[in-house]
């Protein structure tokens, strides 16, 4: 599609595959060749008004930055892009990651984006600036993000605003002070951002709670997946996975939200937040709704504090290059970008759940690689809720599901619970949102790389993020640096 | 289907009223609270009578009102669509065609021969049919009429229809029914009938929700300014109270306008809204809300289903369909 057609010159009966035409020819689309990740770097994550308070998108991103440009001696290098965004984005920061540039130690010749898909900000962005490498576009860039409820813009209400658009627009004092006779005082309530859901007005919570109940998913389950994620990610902290990863900032060196002491006992003492007025009705999906052929019993709400991720502040980027420019650098290489693929799900009337879609972009992500849900040494399922992640693997093992939702034959598949958030995820470390993509890339790709060096076998992560408005991404990471990995495997061709 | 969507069998060649615009409802709103006193002294204690067999005929008149600009109606159309979440676009919606029809249908009820007060009437249904989209710029013929007065187990329903078209051709037909609680006909006139309307609510299981609508106490008073009905019952808290409401009432409309925008595109150009209207909605409040795809094997399949309801009472709000013609 990129390739313009333009008239065959070569002889019949050569290799008319796209790739094979010749590159050097200009307007023609070069071989397509690989994105690398080469490093990333965060900040620790901070408990919403906890230690960031303050500190905006903008201060985060460049501290994120900064040290990864510390990290990897980027001082005064003009990198190909840097891209990133923030979900909840102040009208002010209209061009955030380019002024955080400006506001880092990178060459000011380094152009910028913004780029924002809720949840999915980070990941998209590293899609983007690896698609642009592998484009021959750029050699190298950074993508990442950046999220902060603490310093959340705040916005006037409808009624003031269109008193002050209509002031500001008006020629005479009369006319000014006719637009703010118009105010009243319930319209002086600021209007904050919320997690709700524009077209339904259920918050995200609420929305997982639905589709929890709807796959019989337990209470017990969930709060085990979030015992997992603080236990995994104490592990990796202790081990000093994140040193090279994790840059302190505003006297925070770990994740805040982070209980290594946590217990099953103390997650199971947590009230329900989500799903409350929800009538307990049976499981409508999955092996819950067929158990033993007898009516299956109503759930009641099993969502608590516990097993859902709390509001967080926090900045993240990855560091990607081609092969050649991160040998210029003396940069060791620690994954290929190899695909990825987005989806987004009718959610709005209910037919499927609102985080569901990488449910769905999985299978197509892997059909299209040749690769099978077991194939994977590493999967990282954004733990939005405790139960995203087990609705998601319930719905992959569903046959009929799988049939009617996602067109295949019969059940996806299963995978090693073992191989699933090995160093935690979003339920321990926090979710700013923006910023979880970039966190997710860095560890999965130094988990490949660190797999390949000990095994000296190939290691592969599957990525999935869900996010607002029925939307999820999913991800392919794979190892280069083994001894193992052919040139036919690290494709240049 | 409520009795609301039959033809008026007793239809006779009624009388055709031009009217020279569309009247304002303010005035009308007067006019109706004297009239509804007058109907209110025939009260008796085992309810209202409707006097004798010949004033219980209904007006036997449509009115008409010829060349209704569109052209100038964007502002407040915008304001109507961003109330109940339309999209923000050239076209009426069928809430707000019904809105911009109200008034002849209200200047129909204050007359002095209409036999039930305008104040106490309760909108039990409403069944729409969107022909063809209209859109700002449309010049429409408006008429109204009421139709169909009937007996019911708590008392008689009349039916409020309301017609536009363009250019001689038919794009909007609106149903409204009412309920005039404690009143009946006349005893022999009619019998009562099946309890068809009465849809048995206990076996009501509340599906899962597809959305909640989170309703401050200024909803009734917001959809009052843009669709000009200023009932009490919507816009204060003690004309709710003199009609043995706790608080405002939500104005059942402007919930069944807000299920219709809440299907979206996928209602098409040209489609069927209907509603009927349960437990009213008490401001502030929250409803929960399923807005579903019709199952295939439906009556009316390839639609809409909707339903709101009390997520703590578990009563039942509203219900209807948005089925694309």
């Amino acid at each position: 599609m990129a390739t313009p057609k333009t008239p065959q010159t070569t002889t019949p009966g050569t290799d008319e595959r796209p790739d094979a035409l010749p590159v050097e020819q200009p307007g023609r689309t070069p071989a397509l060749r690989d994105a690398y990740v080469l490093g990333g770097n965060r900040i620790p994550f901070a408990r919403a008004g906890g230690k960031y308070t303050g500190a905006s998108n903008q201060d985060m991103f460049t501290a994120a930055l900064e040290g990864l440009v510390a990290r990897y001696g980027l001082q005064g290098e003009r990198l190909g892009e840097v891209v990133g965004g923030a979900v909840l984005k102040h009208s002010r920061d209209f061009n955030l990651i380019r002024e955080s540039v400006l506001g880092s130690s990178l060459s000011p010749q380094t152009p910028a984006f913004d780029l924002q898909q809720a949840c999915a900000t980070g990941l998209e962005a590293v899609v983007t600036v690896s698609n642009k490498i592998r484009l021959g576009q750029i050699e190298s860039g950074v993508a990442g993000g950046s999220d902060t409820v603490s310093d959340a813009p705040v916005a006037v209400s409808e009624g003031l605003r269109k008193a002050l658009l209509k002031a500001s627009h008006a020629k005479t004092l009369g006319a000014r002070l006719k637009a703010f006779a118009a105010v009243r005082p319930g319209d002086l309530a600021p209007s904050t951002p919320s997690t709700g859901e524009p077209r339904t007005g259920l918050s995200m919570g609420e929305h997982q709670a639905i589709t929890t109940a709807a796959w019989g998913i337990s209470r017990e389950a969930q709060d085990e997946v979030a015992l997992n994620s603080h236990l995994n990610l104490a592990a990796a902290w202790k081990a000093g996975f994140f040193d090279d990863l994790v840059t302190p900032f505003r006297g925070l060196t770990q994740d805040q939200n982070m209980r290594a002491d946590s217990s099953a006992e103390k997650l199971a003492s947590l009230k329900p937040v989500f799903g409350k007025h929800l009538t307990p009705s049976a499981p409508t999906h999955g092996a819950a709704a067929s158990e033993a052929g007898g009516p299956a019993l109503p759930t009641g709400p099993t969502m608590t504090a516990g097993n859902s991720t709390p509001l967080t502040d926090g900045a993240s980027v990855v560091l990607l290059g081609s092969r050649e420019w991160a040998a210029e650098h003396d940069l060791a290489v620690l994954a290929r970008v190899v695909d990825a693929e987005s989806a987004a799900v009718d959610f709005v009337h209910g037919h499927e759940g609102l985080l569901m879609a990488p449910a769905h972009a999985v299978p197509r992500l892997l059909a299209r690689n040749g690769l099978a849900l077991e194939d994977f040494d590493f999967y990282e399922i954004h733990e939005a809720f405790a139960s995203t992640v087990l609705t998601t693997l319930a719905a992959w093992e569903d046959d009929d599901y799988c049939r009617t939702e996602l067109g295949l034959d019969g059940a996806f598949g299963s995978i090693d619970r073992s191989r699933l958030n090995v160093h935690g995820s979003s339920l321990a470390a926090g979710h700013p949102f923006a910023a979880t993509g970039g966190r997710i890339v860095a560890t999965a790709a130094k988990l490949v790389a660190d797999k390949a060096r000990e095994t000296g076998r190939p290691a592969r992560a599957l990525i999935s993020i869900c996010a607002a408005g029925g939307l999820g991404l999913a991800a392919i990471l794979e190892s280069t640096a083994s001894p193992a990995v052919t040139p036919a495997q690290s494709t240049e061709s | 289907m409520t009795a609301a969507a039959q033809e008026a069998p007793e239809r006779r060649n009624p009388r055709l009223v031009t009217l020279p615009t569309l009247p304002g409802l303010g005035g009308l709103y007067a006019k109706g609270v004297a009239s509804s006193g007058r109907i209110a002294v025939t009260r008796s204690p085992v309810g209202r009578v409707l006097p004798g067999p010949r004033d219980v005929v209904l007006p036997d008149v449509v009115y008409r009102v010829a060349d209704v600009p569109t052209a100038d109606v964007t502002e407040h159309l915008t304001a109507y669509q961003r109330l109940v979440g339309e999209r923000v676009d050239d076209t009426l919606p069928a809430g707000y065609l019904h809105v911009l029809a109200f008034p002849l249908a209200t200047a129909l009820m204050v007359r002095g021969d209409f036999p039930l007060p305008l104040l106490g009437l309760v909108h039990v249904s409403n069944a729409v049919s969107v022909h063809r989209p209209v859109r700002v710029g449309d010049v429409l013929e408006v008429r109204a009429s009421a139709e169909n007065l009937r007996a019911h187990r708590r008392g008689v329903q009349v039916d409020l229809v309301t017609e536009v078209s363009t250019g001689g051709e038919l794009v909007y037909r609106g149903v409204s029914t009412y309920l005039a609680k404690g009143f009946r006909l006349p005893s022999g006139e009619e019998p009562l009938p099946e309890q068809t309307d009465e849809v048995p609510r206990e076996d009501f299981v509340p599906p899962f929700p597809t959305a909640r609508w989170a309703l401050g106490s200024g909803t009734g008073r917001a959809y009052g300014a843009i669709s000009g009905d200023r009932n009490p019952i919507h816009t204060s808290t003690l004309g709710a109270k003199a009609f043995g409401f706790p608080r405002t009432i939500a104005h059942g409309m402007y919930t069944a306008a807000r299920a219709l925008a809440e299907v979206g595109a996928a209602r098409g150009d040209a489609y069927d809204w209907t509603v009927e209207f349960e437990k009213p909605v008490l401001l502030p409040g929250t409803v929960q809300v399923a807005i579903t795809r019709t199952p295939d094997d439906a009556a009316h399949p390839g639609g809409f289903t909707y339903v709101g309801w009390n997520g703590k009472s578990g009563k039942r709000h509203l219900g209807g369909t948005v089925t694309p013609r």
